[in-house]
């Protein structure tokens, strides 16, 4: 094959071409359409409730779409489509964590998270958004995976990169520091 | 039972995943959530971010899917062309490093003729009638070269200019 008949294929779009590029992404506009609908709200509402921050939640949750699509993403199901996207957003919300200059989500200041709270107005749950604020940035990823989104440890440990083993002790304590706050109204 | 669990804590997770908790639970798991911390911690978080996610994804703005959709498209395809372009601009390098090297050689060895046709050149061409009589004979060739060269580079700057319009 001639770059001559290449290239002009690649310019057009065309799938064969674009397929050597992508080669896993085989959903057509329609499948997408339809998996976006189901998934999007819930994608959302991760990044929106673990950053605090729903206009980063709206870029990281379009940017997280669009590499998933970019991607050789996994074609066993719906559940594993899933879980392959809400890594992605993890590691893009680690990633704009370590923009600054923090080398570790934990090395984050509480102050950064704390500053954007402009949400907690629309936040229904007076005693969740306090408690939430309180939380270092894995825990919450941790809890929200885990009781908001139901998945077990070994799927957590795959979407955060985690290991396995230290989910449950990591979960524990922030179930348990979580609970103490809810029930406090928030304060430490 | 280890520190870290519960032995009723996979049941009780599964009844508040599936909505079941607390109305179509047995009397017995109810009756040991109300005694164990570790249960009762558990049914307190799940239940507020339950109600967490639910606001969260009324309230979720989001970007039509053919918005996204194309995005992709045109994020695989500029992907694809970078992929595809990289081998020819390996080989546009390599061709000019192979031209430079040649040049050079050829100029090394014919550096010896070049020089005495540069030497020629001002009293081939006449140009010593534009050059004042004070200025020394030798001197010329450093003159004629770098307008030569001027020239040469404003005319490629032009025809690149040009060619960029278009």
């Amino acid at each position: 094959m001639s770059w001559e008949s290449i290239i002009p294929n690649v310019l057009a779009g065309d799938p064969q071409t674009l397929a050597c590029a992508a080669p896993a992404a085989a959903m057509d506009n329609e499948q997408f359409a339809a998996f976006y609908a189901r998934s999007a709200r819930s994608l959302w509402a991760y990044l929106a409730r673990v950053s605090r921050d729903p206009a980063l939640a709206d870029d990281l949750t379009q940017e997280a779409y669009v590499r998933f699509l970019c991607a050789d993403h996994p074609q066993d199901g719906e559940v594993a489509a899933r879980r392959y996207l809400f890594k992605i957003a993890t590691n893009l919300l680690r990633d704009h964590w370590r923009r600054p200059q923090s080398s570790s989500i934990d090395e984050i200041p509480e102050e950064i998270f704390a500053a954007q709270s402009g949400e907690a107005h629309s936040d229904s749950l007076a005693m969740l958004g306090p408690a939430m604020a309180q939380m270092r940035p894995r825990d919450r990823q941790l809890l929200w995976l885990a009781y908001a989104e139901g998945y077990s440890h070994h799927e957590i440990a795959q979407i955060t990169g985690l290991g396995s083993a230290s989910i449950r002790i990591l979960l524990f304590r922030a179930r348990r520091k979580m609970a103490q706050l809810i029930r406090s109204g928030g304060e430490a | 039972m280890s520190p870290f669990t519960c032995s009723y804590e996979r049941e009780l997770g599964k009844a508040l995943h599936d909505g079941r908790w607390p109305t179509a639970c047995p009397d017995e798991l109810r009756a040991h959530v109300s005694s164990c911390r570790s249960c009762s911690d558990l049914v307190l978080v799940t239940e507020a971010l339950h109600a967490s996610r639910r606001s969260a994804t009324d309230i979720a703005r989001l970007e039509p899917p053919g918005a996204i959709w194309w995005r992709a498209q045109l994020r695989r395809r500029n992907a694809a062309i970078e992929k595809m372009s990289r081998p020819i601009l390996g080989a546009q390098i390599f061709a000019l490093v192979i031209t430079l090297v040649v040049v050079a050689g050829i100029a090394l060895w014919q550096a010896e003729t070049w020089s005495s046709w540069f030497t020629e050149l001002p009293s081939v061409l006449h140009l010593d009638a534009l050059i004042p009589s004070s200025t020394p004979q030798a001197g010329i060739l450093w003159v004629v070269v770098p307008v030569f060269a001027t020239i040469a580079v404003l005319s490629g700057i032009v025809v690149y200019l040009a060619s960029e319009k278009q």
